[in-house]
């Protein structure tokens, strides 16, 4: 007799420390995935924040840039810079043939004769005078740069020529080749060349887009909540929409994509690709999740103190404003920072809606096409060019911080509503 | 004088009746304590008194209840007014989880009581005093009423009941969830708020019923079995049940 109770108490010590174990090591397998995502974006992705500059002898040619005596400020801005801009790169090699001067020009972006060209305007005094200017390195040196690039495959498979890896190297070794903090990637929009293509429209047209899904979805769903949880008869018609709005929040977000597509685009004419249809689409989608989370944080409210406010001779409106309202604010926000969150990482609504298009100006409202991060995401993951491996990275980075940045400010808010009311 | 007279008060949940045919006059400034086993009856007649009720939505109330003379099912009778009329206390302390202050001035910010800071203030103090709690909390009026003892917040709970200068208090077992202490310190406010209300209190304690209350109404099963002043309930019942009861026989 009593061994066999000896035996039970001994197996019942193992069951719990196996499940101890199952517990432990669910967190264990959790924070080794984390782990690893958070290791392989990092590494893939941080150096899009450092930019390769090549440093460029130009000689401000007055002859060449057809600029007579004593130029006046319009004369600068209006002057041809194309010429000094070749010159100045094919001048990296003075025995370089015409095939090879094209080659240098490929060296840095495209964007160089204005790089130039701005150089001059800060500092008009330049003309007839030689200064070593930064310019953008094409998005292959820049990847080559940072050992990204595999130099040692065959040259016709690589889009950098042998001729240009050996005058880079050249510049590298004279110390003309310097890397610094990447600051276009957030202020340029997006662009087909990848050394120049920037997250700006896509923040702007994230945050335009989640402003627009919280105005609209925040107001409705705490009103919706608020009346079916403290003032709808409980009868078979509220039932029916309580169980419609938990089926809304199963619906695949494709469908509500479409909806905005079939709608929004089709018969209201709305301006495609742009945050305002996006917001309104998202918030389509958020709608039922804060309205759930409303309900059940009015559910947690005591009923002693509605009936405590009733009592005192409260209205009902008074009662749900002055005391249910505020204490279930605080999961009320929670809720729909989650939703903001799954709105902020949603992709397919806003790719029918057209916020994929390739958007190269900054949004100044939520009325100019854009695209936003997740999209941006997507779209430079499907190009071709290598430069754009580490801008995902990078995109998902900024991302994952807007969230966590959203989550803190939840906590924030939180901790503050929770403090008055404890 | 009568404060309020109930007759052929019944009560349904749903289907089921919970109160049969209730008629009892409750005496002005006096304190009617309502006994009786779990179940009988005696908090739903409570609610009946400021129609707390209605907030059950399968509860029905039929019959009169005249508080005044005025019959508070009758239509025309607005519940916001009654309850600013009818103050109760209910059995675990309620205080709403916002300052002391706050608690108290609740009750007249809504009904438009006060004209100035100043006015409030001292409905404030005076109702907390009444309450026998000012001398314990007057230099953290601004602190969260959650934060006080259980006695202490059912006191702060009869404050705020009291703030708005109601006609009658409705009781609910205001001291089942505290300790002896604050027991008595609760009756002996019971016994002094009598002066200026009409005290009703639900009780489970025989005790505590013929310590404070000058009237008792015995229910059970639904029914008021018998009622009266307390002393002649208690020494000397009319009915066999009330008997038994009383002597601790069932219940």
């Amino acid at each position: 007799m009593n061994k066999n109770k000896e035996q039970l108490l001994n197996k019942r010590y193992k069951a719990e420390q196996r499940f101890r174990l199952y517990g432990q090591s669910a967190i264990f397998m959790a924070l080794l995935f984390l782990t690893i995502f958070i290791f392989k974006i990092f590494s893939t992705g941080y150096s899009a924040f450092q930019k390769t500059w090549l440093i460029v002898p130009v000689t401000f040619d007055p002859e060449l840039m057809m600029l007579e005596q004593n130029p006046s400020k319009e004369d600068i801005q209006d002057a041809d810079y194309y010429d000094i801009a070749l010159k100045s790169m094919a001048d990296l090699d003075l025995n370089a043939n015409e095939d090879q001067e094209n080659e240098l020009k490929r060296m840095v972006s495209y964007f160089f004769e204005k790089e130039i060209k701005n150089e001059l305007l800060n500092d008009p005094n330049l003309i007839g005078k030689t200064k070593e200017v930064y310019l953008t390195a094409s998005d292959d040196l820049d990847q080559v740069f940072k050992g990204n690039y595999p130099r040692d495959l065959p040259e016709d498979q690589r889009r950098v020529s042998d001729y240009q890896l050996k005058i880079f190297d050249q510049l590298v070794v004279n110390g003309k080749v310097e890397s610094k903090f990447n600051i276009s990637f957030f202020t340029n929009a997006d662009s087909r060349e990848a050394e120049l293509a920037g997250i700006a429209s896509s923040f702007m047209g994230s945050i335009f887009s989640i402003l627009v899904c919280l105005m609209i979805a925040f107001p409705v769903a705490v009103l919706a909540a608020i009346y079916l949880e403290e003032f709808a008869p409980k009868n078979r018609f509220t039932d029916f929409i309580e169980v419609n709005i938990n089926n809304l929040a199963a619906v695949p977000s494709i469908v509500f994509g479409l909806l905005g597509l079939g709608v929004l685009l089709a018969i209201f004419q709305l301006p495609r690709s742009t945050p305002l249809v996006g917001g309104i689409t998202l918030s389509l989608m958020t709608l039922p999740t804060i309205i759930i989370a409303a309900r059940a944080s009015l559910k947690a409210v005591p009923p002693s103190i509605r009936e405590a406010a009733l009592a005192m001779g409260a209205s009902r409106m008074q009662t749900t404003m002055h005391h249910t309202v505020p204490l279930s604010m605080p999961g009320t926000l929670s809720g729909t920072i989650i939703g903001l969150a799954q709105a902020l990482g949603e992709t397919a609504p806003l790719i029918l809606i057209g916020m994929v298009a390739f958007v190269n100006t900054i949004p100044g409202s939520p009325m100019d096409p854009a695209a936003s991060l997740p999209v941006q995401i997507y779209i430079w993951a499907e190009s071709a060019e290598r430069g754009f491996v580490e801008k995902v990275s990078a995109c998902i980075m900024v991302l994952l911080g807007f969230l966590i940045t959203m989550n803190l400010f939840a906590q924030i808010i939180r901790h503050k509503f929770e403090k008055k009311w404890s | 004088m009568i404060k309020i007279k109930a007759k052929d008060v019944d009560v349904f949940y749903g289907k089921k009746q919970a109160l049969f045919n209730i008629s009892l006059d409750i005496e002005e400034n006096q304190v009617t304590a309502l006994i009786g086993p779990s179940g009988c009856g005696k908090s739903t007649f409570l609610r009946c008194l400021n129609r707390m009720n209605d907030v059950i939505d399968i509860c029905s109330v039929k019959g009169e209840i005249l508080i005044n003379d005025f019959n508070i099912n009758d239509k025309s009778c607005d519940v916001v007014r009654l309850r600013e009329k009818i103050g109760m206390v209910f059995q675990k302390p309620n205080p709403f989880p916002k300052t002391l202050y706050e608690n108290v001035s609740y009750g007249p910010t809504i009904h438009g009581m006060a004209q100035s800071k100043q006015e409030m203030d001292e409905i404030v103090e005076t109702s907390l005093k009444k309450a026998a709690l000012w001398e314990e909390v007057k230099d953290r009026l601004h602190e969260p009423g959650t934060g006080l003892s259980g006695g202490q917040q059912q006191r702060l709970c009869i404050a705020r009941a009291i703030s708005v200068r109601p006609e009658v208090i409705l009781m609910d077992e205001p001291c089942s969830a505290l300790d002896p202490i604050a027991t008595a310190q609760i009756e002996e406010l019971i016994d002094e708020l009598k002066k200026e209300h009409t005290i009703i209190i639900v009780t489970h304690s025989m005790a505590q019923a013929a310590r404070v209350s000058q009237n008792t109404g015995f229910f059970h099963l639904g029914q008021l079995i018998e009622h009266g002043s307390t002393d002649k309930i208690f020494k000397n019942p009319d009915n066999k049940k009330t008997q038994d009861y009383i002597t601790g026989r069932f219940g």
